[in-house]
């Protein structure tokens, strides 16, 4: 299969950390533009390092939204504790007028969906609309049969050109916990089925981007704040893997391309590419089985 | 469909240890109703009547809708919380999870979990790992310092319906049952779920 990434790479720092930010985006007018984040919310010097990172390209690329992948607080979630995790970290996105979504991880009081700046609505789980682009945001947490139906329904009804779905436990990764195998019976066929293009998650707190698992392009970016230095493993799967510091991944979608890069705590891009809709991609170059023998 | 047959196979096979469980007698010479059909209408009807209770207290605190002020969550959910406690100041397990819910819930769990392969097993082993080990009692809160275990996804369809304000969670061998809202654990099942 001719990969529009080339051959796959193992991400590694592709420059030195750089003075200003490299941002390899095209910035195409009428683009949907957005953050990604993980396992951001520890309140530690590494969270503030990583979104000072952001702000300094947030300049450069100025995207308008933030997918927060879960584990937005870690540990107790007084008002202090918002205050230290969350609305200090990011003040400046937030004063920008940043809109932050995020989905509920393990380390998460569900009570956050009530917390209005991470944009639930109530709800452990919900969809909405930027652009041609439609979100899923999913509480792997919990996956009960009614979130299930509502996100088979969502997704058939979705009109949208992509189909982008995110949670915190990662279907697929190399990470020591291993991919959530249980999760991924029950959301992967659901995906398959309505033609999901690209899934994040977090909960592993490396970084990593999968070639495309039956249609789908996975990444894991949990390192936000927190590392497991090393805890990424080669795999013939796997289209890049960054474990030796924290990181986020800035994405924009113009049309029938998503175009990303991953920069970490010290302002190099450790990974990019382009990934076309799964609709407009060449069809994978499978080895056809046999045709069935002819019975008489 | 896959899961309602899967669950309709289980729940014939448990049927049994329910039966035991309720100590049928032996000269009901009429066929009863299906027993587990039984036993979860039984537990539907005291979740009901824990949501009944739980009404009038959310009433008297009144609803929480999405705010900026964390603090007023947090106001809000321990104000719930200290209701729904006092309300139910004389709890005790086996009040919503009765003995034969228990003992239907921990076969269909077992039997589960055996179906399950080592992947799956290993999973759920790690997901318990993050948790400290806490003894889970009624009305406790569940603490707030420590992560939610990440429920089975598989095991959920095959539990009684729950409204959406309770969950189910699983705290080393116990089921819990929990208010998410006010994070109160309503009820446990002991040895419920393989170790």
């Amino acid at each position: 299969m001719r990969s529009r990434f080339g051959a796959a790479t193992i991400a590694v720092a592709l420059a030195a950390a750089p003075l200003g930010a490299q941002v390899y985006l095209p910035m195409k007018s009428g683009s949907v533009r957005f953050l990604v984040i993980g396992d951001a919310g520890t309140g530690g010097r590494e969270q503030y390092e990583v979104a000072n990172q952001i702000v300094r390209y947030g300049k450069t690329f100025p995207f308008t939204f933030a997918l927060m992948l879960g584990d937005n607080i870690y540990g107790s979630e007084r008002p202090q504790d918002f205050d230290r995790k969350f609305t200090r970290p990011y003040k400046t996105l937030l004063d920008k007028g940043i809109e932050f979504d995020a989905a509920l991880g393990n380390h998460d009081d569900p009570n956050q969906r009530f917390y209005k700046p991470f944009n639930l609505g109530g709800n452990r789980y919900r969809t909405f609309k930027k652009g041609n682009v439609r979100f899923f945001v999913i509480d792997s947490n919990y996956l009960d049969p009614e979130q299930l139906k509502w996100l088979d329904k969502e997704l058939a009804a979705s009109g949208s050109d992509w189909k982008i779905a995110y949670f915190h436990h990662p279907l697929y990764t190399t990470a020591r916990r291993g991919p959530e195998v249980e999760v991924r019976a029950v959301l992967e066929p659901l995906f398959v089925k309505h033609g999901v293009d690209v899934v994040f998650s977090g909960h592993e707190h490396i970084y990593e981007r999968y070639k495309p698992q039956k249609g789908i392009y996975y990444f894991t970016v949990g390192g936000a704040a927190k590392l497991r230095k090393g805890d990424t493993h080669p795999s013939p799967m796997l289209a890049a893997r960054f474990d030796r510091d924290r990181s986020f991944l800035l994405a924009e979608i113009s049309g029938d391309s998503l175009y990303f890069q991953t920069v970490n705590r010290a302002g190099t891009v450790v990974d990019k590419g382009v990934l076309a809709r799964r609709e407009v991609r060449p069809p994978p170059t499978s080895t056809a089985a046999p045709a069935p023998a002819k019975t008489p | 469909m896959r899961t309602f047959d899967v669950r309709r196979r289980i729940l014939i096979g448990a049927a049994g240890a329910v039966v035991a469980a309720a100590g049928c007698k032996k000269e009901e010479a009429k066929p009863a109703a299906n027993p587990t059909e039984t036993v979860f209408a039984d537990f539907a009807k005291r979740v009901d009547a824990y949501m009944k209770l739980r009404k009038t207290l959310v009433d008297s605190v009144g609803e929480l809708d999405p705010t900026k002020s964390q603090a007023e969550i947090t106001t809000h959910a321990t104000k719930l919380a200290n209701s729904i406690i006092a309300a139910r100041a004389q709890a005790k397990p086996g009040d919503i999870f009765t003995p034969e819910l228990s003992a239907l819930v921990a076969t269909l769990i077992k039997q589960e979990y055996s179906r399950r392969p080592d992947s799956v097993q290993e999973t759920r082993e790690d997901q318990q790992e993050e948790l400290p080990a806490f003894v889970p009692t009624v009305n406790m809160l569940y603490p707030t310092t420590y992560p939610l275990a990440t429920f089975p996804a598989t095991l959920l369809p095959l539990l009684p319906p729950l409204p959406e304000q309770l969950e189910y969670r699983v705290v080393q061998n116990y089921l819990v049952l929990r208010d998410i809202e006010a994070n109160v654990i309503l009820d446990v099942m002991p040895n419920a779920v393989p170790t």
